[in-house]
């Protein structure tokens, strides 16, 4: 297949506008200027195009809702927090292709109805955001931004706005407190952004990928864009993966390709020939995965039909070697430290079970952990204001489902016995 | 309509409410913590989880709408797991200290764990430390208590729009906190206090006093600060008042309360309250008898009326007595003594203001309710910071620029600094410019409505070209059409006038002006008001020229009603104004004044000037409750109740009756009862026996207060009144313009701050703690032109005395001003400041005192 979003990332030069032009950038532009506006949105809907950004959300139904908002002016944010512990599919794009971004975000803009943009960048992208600034002011220069977009009416003003460090702010209604100024922490929904966002106005939020997806999508078309990848849940996808493999990085495949392709095939199988112990398939949040259930198509529909989910589409590797308490562990220490502290279960939850873990980890757990675990998360799990201390519950259940065993006996043995063997 | 099914019960809504609100108003109880009711809403501590059908996850009922064939569920055994998990997560790091802790048994958390709680404790490890903060003055924070609801935040920031305090860190590590850590240097108005629902946040002034079950009574009565009239909750134990608290569903207050409301309350229980009548004995004073003391100063009075007439006798009232006191001194004054000298510090603005709008508008102009500022579109605020004179009433000022109202003002105010206000800061002594250009600009643009001719034709006669205002004044052209543009555009405008623009030199000028601006635009009028009933006292006939019921004292036909009413002539001269007494008593015209709770040798301009003429009397007598600079100087003095310790009625600024009720009993007498005991002994029967028994009597007089009972106003207090006002009296409208303005130099302004009120404050320990000194306030410029800095000593010099102060350098104060209180002994900004009246409305000009500021001690 050939590249789409990450498309002449190996050109030095990538991020640079007239190489951008060169490959056949802001092509698509044009040709969307001259589609209505409501037309755009049907090409979306008939690509089946969904966010990117963890949860799969349809993008032409949210573009609907916004546009149909009588109110003006309504904002287009683009969520570039990438916060999710293990991914980084965002961050090729922002960084050598940042007019693919721009481009899809001018579009978008113009499709619902938007006239102002921002981008919310993760606080520990220092270059990309330079990179961004610098593509922005050339799109300005070139007529790609500003009033009078092409010689038409249509008008989009772009700005970076740069995160403080905070996982939360990449949820979406927490970016929009963080962009207004106040402590990022999720607002009451609804009033859905797409009815009051930003500033209370109609606000569409949606991630990098998804919004590098459009100028590929307007130029060849929604039909032909559906035929890409899963037909439930269409298009390229970009895959980041870490851990025990032997070529881990980005892959931009097909959407839909399997767990297993993608680890054996694409990037070369486990480390050195270990053995595969566990796969976390999208970022840190999403449920394990023991090695027998990892042939799955890695897609928003099927995926939790395999007992996980797609979510950004980081995949995590561990071999043999991993002793997966610890993991369970700082993936709590992670939560912990990220929840708002907005509501009860997350804020006060996510540290108890972080210290009950800690305390299996480091051989002082006591029998009867293992149980209270599951009960605080069960306490946690569908009480919490936002997803992430659902997260953090998820991911306890998830691992002592699939490795209840580990635990009992890190419990028994006062500590890692994988670890022990090992030294 | 919409109707949903809670546990079976079907509820029909007629406007759309929270499922919360829905099952409240069926009363089905669900447990909430971050829930209240006057904040937005929140949906943090998930207490109010609840089951519907038809969604996947669990609901907060605090923020779900109720939506037609909602199908919930509240009391599942599920639910009741979800509340034991919730109040399991609220404990694990709390201190379990409710032993010690001053909220137990109100505290919500408390309530909530005896009822659905968790048993045993499953949390093995350290629980999260935060030690006891006493850094504040009037407040105590225990953050190990937080359950992080952020009802106080929202609070501050939704409500009392201080935004002072926020949640700090994040997670586990959220606590709240001023965003520059330490003291909370805040308003202090306690309103996060009352929104707390654990012991996270208190009042220190009741400290481990005492436990909330064993509050013997509450008693609801009325403010004794300022003119807003807040209703409060006086809890009493011991005799003692422990604790005042608003009440959320009161009128002019709904559940707030500002600083002097809340901890301002102590000096009813102080010890340097007075205790027995004195009489001067070769020149001190000694305790005495009530017999004793009623006997003498009954005598006094009568042989010095035989000798020298009534008019040799004045009485000053007061705006911190009830309605009942000062009606009750008028008539003693008019009947017993036969003289109408009678008059209170209403003068020294509020009652010469009154009555000029009045004559231009009809009475009841300024009588407009509160809580309907927050409505206005646009509200333009002129002399004076509301927030801090009337600060309830500022909270109004800031929720209109919360919904999008314009907030229009005249100089800085401090107060509505984050609220986005057009700003014009004219020249000191260029108001009047300044407003001369705004009506000019009005009346063009808006024409003129033809209802009132003789402020027509004065509207006429005023002519000040904006660009030419504009450089008289110091503020741009651009910045004055654009102010002026807001004004004409609004559609349902107020006006907000402070004693500033009264007290100043052409302060009747100012009013014509401002009264222009608001019959141009149709505005409603607030007149600020620094006294609990400094209304009450102008409507009782405390006036030289007016009877009860604002009834001019010169129409003959009211006298004669009056004259009937009381069985007694009533003397056709007019009485002397508080500033004739005094001028009165130096000449040695004035041989007896009698003061009912007011402190002229303090309150009034020339501190030391009163003071010598009031040692030429041959009988001061002072009613007050301390002994005070004036009671000092007294020949006897009556030791009064207080406001706590008596009942009676105020009427607040927006012209509303309200009852006060007796919270803690003392001996003694109420001041009406002094005055009805020394009139009797004068041989002058006043039938009265309780405050009711008056208020029943100036329902029969007072033409304004016709028909009300105690009974009526019970219930609520009554607004504005139900009799008739008084109209059509409209005579010319006398103004006297200001000289021109006078060069550079310094001039001492008057500082009104939020924590005091006059001398009342200084004995509250609560807010002395809070604003411990009298400074000298000056700008940042004013300090650099004399290198002076932040608690330098200084000596501030006027022609008529000087005072030395510590400097506080503030941004807010204007350059050619230095800002002094007048609350604190022998600091008082009025010793400083030269006697010049006002000639159409008689109250002093505050703002032409020329100051010099030197260091002190060389
Ligand atoms: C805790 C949390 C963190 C999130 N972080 C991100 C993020 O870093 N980037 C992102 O694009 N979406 C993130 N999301 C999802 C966003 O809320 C939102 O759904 C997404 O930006 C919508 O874009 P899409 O429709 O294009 O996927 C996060 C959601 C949650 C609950
Ligand atoms: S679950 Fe609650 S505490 Fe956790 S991040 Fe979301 S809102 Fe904040
Ligand atoms: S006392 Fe008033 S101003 Fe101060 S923090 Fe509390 S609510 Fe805010
Ligand atoms: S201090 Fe009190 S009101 Fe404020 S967040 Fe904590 S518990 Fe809630
Ligand atoms: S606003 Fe006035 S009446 Fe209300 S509490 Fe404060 S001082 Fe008392
Ligand atoms: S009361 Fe509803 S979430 Fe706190």
């Amino acid at each position: 297949m050939e590249k789409v979003l990450l498309k002449n990332i190996e050109n030095p030069h990538s991020a640079d506008i007239d190489e951008y032009k060169k490959a056949g950038g802001y092509r698509s532009l044009s040709k969307a200027l001259d589609m209505a506006s409501k037309d755009i949105i049907e090409e979306v809907k008939k690509a089946g195009l969904r966010g990117r950004g963890g949860a799969g959300f349809p993008v032409a139904m949210k573009w609907t809702f916004a546009s149909g908002d009588p109110k003006f002016p309504k904002y287009l944010l683009c969520n570039a927090d990438e916060g999710e512990p293990g991914t980084f599919k965002d961050r090729p794009i922002l960084e050598k292709n940042p007019h693919l971004l721009i481009e899809g975000m001018v579009i978008s803009g113009y499709a619902l109805g938007a006239e102002y943009g921002y981008i919310y960048l993760r606080g520990e992208y220092p270059a990309a955001k330079d990179i961004l600034n610098k593509a922005i002011s050339q799109a300005y220069e070139n007529g790609y931004l500003g009033d009078g977009i092409l010689g038409k009416k249509t008008r989009f003003h772009l700005a970076v706005h740069q995160g403080a460090g905070a996982y939360i702010c990449g949820e979406e209604t927490a970016l929009i407190e963080s962009l207004e100024g106040d402590k990022g922490q999720p607002r009451i929904k609804p009033p859905f952004p797409v009815n009051v966002g930003v500033f209370s106005k109609p606000t569409v939020v949606n991630n990098v990928e998804t919004l590098a997806n459009l100028p590929y999508l307007i130029g060849i078309g929604g039909e032909a864009y559906a035929r890409i990848g899963s037909p439930e849940c269409p298009g390229p996808k970009i895959y980041c993966v870490s851990g025990h493999v032997e070529r881990p990085g980005v892959y931009e495949l097909p959407m839909g390709t399997s767990l297993k392709d993608i680890i054996y095939t694409h990037c070369g199988g486990i480390k050195g020939g270990k053995k595969l112990k566990a796969v976390i398939p999208g970022g840190i949040s999403t449920p394990v995965l023991p090695p027998e259930k990892i042939d799955c198509p890695m897609d928003f529909v099927n995926m939790p039909k395999h007992g996980s989910m797609l979510g950004s589409g980081a995949v995590i590797v561990m071999d043999e070697t991993v002793c997966l308490v610890k993991v369970c562990y700082r993936a709590l220490k992670f939560f912990e430290h990220e929840s708002c502290g907005k509501c009860t279960p997350c804020r006060e939850g996510t540290g108890w079970l972080r210290s009950i873990l800690g305390r299996i980890e480091s051989g002082e757990g006591m029998e009867g952990d293992v149980d209270l675990l599951l009960s605080v998360a069960g306490n946690i799990i569908g009480k919490t204001f936002c997803p992430l201390g659902d997260g953090a519950a998820s991911v306890t259940q998830n691992f002592i489902k699939h490795f209840r065993p580990e635990f009992e006996a890190h419990i028994k043995n006062k500590g890692c016995g994988a670890r022990q063997e090992k030294l | 309509m919409i109707t949903v099914t809670i546990n079976g019960k079907e509820i029909k809504l007629e406007k759309p409410v929270t499922v919360l609100e829905a099952a409240r108003s069926a009363g089905i109880k669900i447990p909430t913590l971050c829930y209240h009711e006057q904040l937005e809403k929140y949906g943090g501590c998930r207490l109010c989880l609840v089951e519907v059908e038809k969604m996947p996850r669990l609901q907060t009922a605090c923020t779900l709408m109720a939506a037609d064939g909602m199908v919930v569920r509240t009391e599942t055994e599920a639910i009741a797991d979800v509340r034991r998990g919730v109040l399991e997560f609220l404990l694990i790091n709390h201190p379990l200290d409710c032993p010690y802790c001053d909220k137990a048994g109100e505290c919500e958390l408390q309530d909530l764990v005896e009822k659905y709680g968790p048993t045993t404790g499953r949390f093995k490890e350290k629980k999260r430390k935060a030690p006891e903060s006493l850094e504040d003055p009037v407040l105590v924070r225990n953050m190990e208590r937080c359950v992080v609801c952020t009802r106080c935040v929202r609070m501050c920031e939704g409500v009392q729009g201080a935004a002072a305090i926020g949640v700090i860190n994040r997670g586990g590590h959220s606590h709240v906190e001023p965003f520059s850590g330490g003291r909370f240097e805040c308003e202090y108005c306690g309103n996060c206090v009352s929104a707390c629902p654990v012991g996270a946040i208190m009042s220190r002034l009741h400290r481990h006093s005492y436990r909330p079950w064993q509050l013997v009574s509450e008693t609801e009565t009325i403010c004794p600060y300022c003119g807003v009239g807040c209703t409060l909750v006086a809890q009493v134990r011991d005799d003692v008042i422990k604790r005042v608290v608003p009440r959320i569903g009161t009128p002019v207050n709904n559940g707030l309360l500002c600083s002097r409301g809340r901890f301002g309350y102590e000096f009813v229980g102080s010890k340097e309250r007075l205790t027995t009548p004195l009489i001067k004995k070769n020149g001190v004073l000694e305790q005495s008898t009530w017999e004793e003391a009623i006997g003498f100063v009954a005598r006094r009075l009568g042989e010095l009326k035989t000798r020298y007439g009534g008019d040799a006798i004045a009485g000053i009232a007061s705006p911190r007595c009830t309605n009942e006191d000062n009606y009750v001194f008028q008539k003693f004054m008019r009947v017993a003594l036969g003289t109408n000298n009678i008059d209170s510090t209403a003068r020294t603005g509020y009652a010469g203001a009154q009555a000029f709008i009045e004559n231009i508008f009809g009475q009841g102009a300024t009588a407009n309710l509160i809580p309907g500022l927050a409505n206005a579109d646009a509200v333009l605020i002129a002399g004076g910071d509301p927030t801090a004179v009337n600060p309830i009433l500022g909270l109004q000022i800031r929720s209109c620029a919360r919904k999008g109202g314009n907030i229009l003002t005249i100089g800085h105010v401090k107060g509505v600094r984050h609220y986005n206000p057009a700003e014009l800061k004219p020249n000191v002594h260029t108001e009047a410019a300044l407003l001369e250009g705004v009506v000019t600009a009005l009346k063009e643009k808006k024409g003129l409505p033809g209802s009132i001719q003789t402020l027509e034709s004065k509207i006429k006669e005023i002519h000040r070209p904006l660009d030419d205002a504009a450089r008289t004044c110091g503020v741009t052209e651009k910045d004055l059409a654009a102010f002026v543009e807001a004004l004409s555009t609004a559609s349902t405008p107020a006006l907000v006038i402070g004693k500033e623009v009264i007290q100043s030199a052409g302060g009747s000028y100012n009013l014509l002006l401002l009264s222009a601006v608001a019959y141009l635009v149709n505005a409603r009028i607030h007149l600020l008001s620094e006294r609990a009933n400094e209304q009450g006292v102008v409507d009782m006939g405390c006036a030289p020229d007016l009877l009860p019921g604002c009834r001019p004292l010169s129409y003959v036909e009211f006298r004669r009603r009056y004259e009937a009413a009381w069985k007694s002539p009533i003397p056709e001269k007019q009485g002397m104004t508080i500033f004739d007494m005094i001028d009165a008593a130096k000449a040695g015209s004035l041989r007896a004044l009698y003061v009912m709770g007011e402190n002229p040798v303090f309150n009034l301009p020339n501190a030391k000037g009163v003071e010598a003429a009031l040692r030429g009397l041959e009988l001061l007598v002072v009613q007050d409750i301390f002994m005070t600079e004036t009671a000092r100087m007294a020949d006897v003095v009556f030791p009064a109740l207080s406001w706590a310790e008596r009942e009676g009625t105020f009427t607040n600024m927006e012209r509303r009756l309200q009852l006060l009720r007796k919270a803690v009993n003392r001996e003694g007498m109420e001041d009406w009862r002094i005055v009805v005991e020394v009139a009797g002994n004068m041989g002058v029967r006043m039938h009265f026996s309780s405050a009711e028994d008056i208020f029943a009597e100036i329902t029969r007089v007072s033409p304004l207060h016709r028909d009300l009972s105690y009974e009526e106003l019970e219930k609520s207090g009554i607004y504005p009144y139900k009799g008739e006002p008084l109209r059509g009296v409209t005579g010319d409208i006398a103004v006297a313009k200001p000289a021109a303005g006078d060069g550079g130099g310094l001039f001492l302004g008057i500082e009104r701050p939020l924590f005091h009120s006059g001398t009342l404050s200084r004995r509250a320990p609560g807010l002395v703690k809070i604003y411990e000194t009298a400074v000298a306030r000056i700008s940042p410029a004013t300090a650099a032109a004399r290198s002076l800095k932040e608690g330098d000593m200084v000596r501030v010099s006027s022609v008529i005395g000087y005072l030395e102060l510590p400097v506080a350098v503030d941004f807010a104060v204007r350059d050619a001003l230095v800002m002094i209180t007048n609350n604190f002994e022998g600091r008082g900004a009025l010793s400083l400041m030269e006697l010049v009246l006002d000639p159409v409305l008689r109250a002093p000009v505050a703002d032409k005192t020329a100051v010099t500021i030197e260091k002190a001690g060389r």
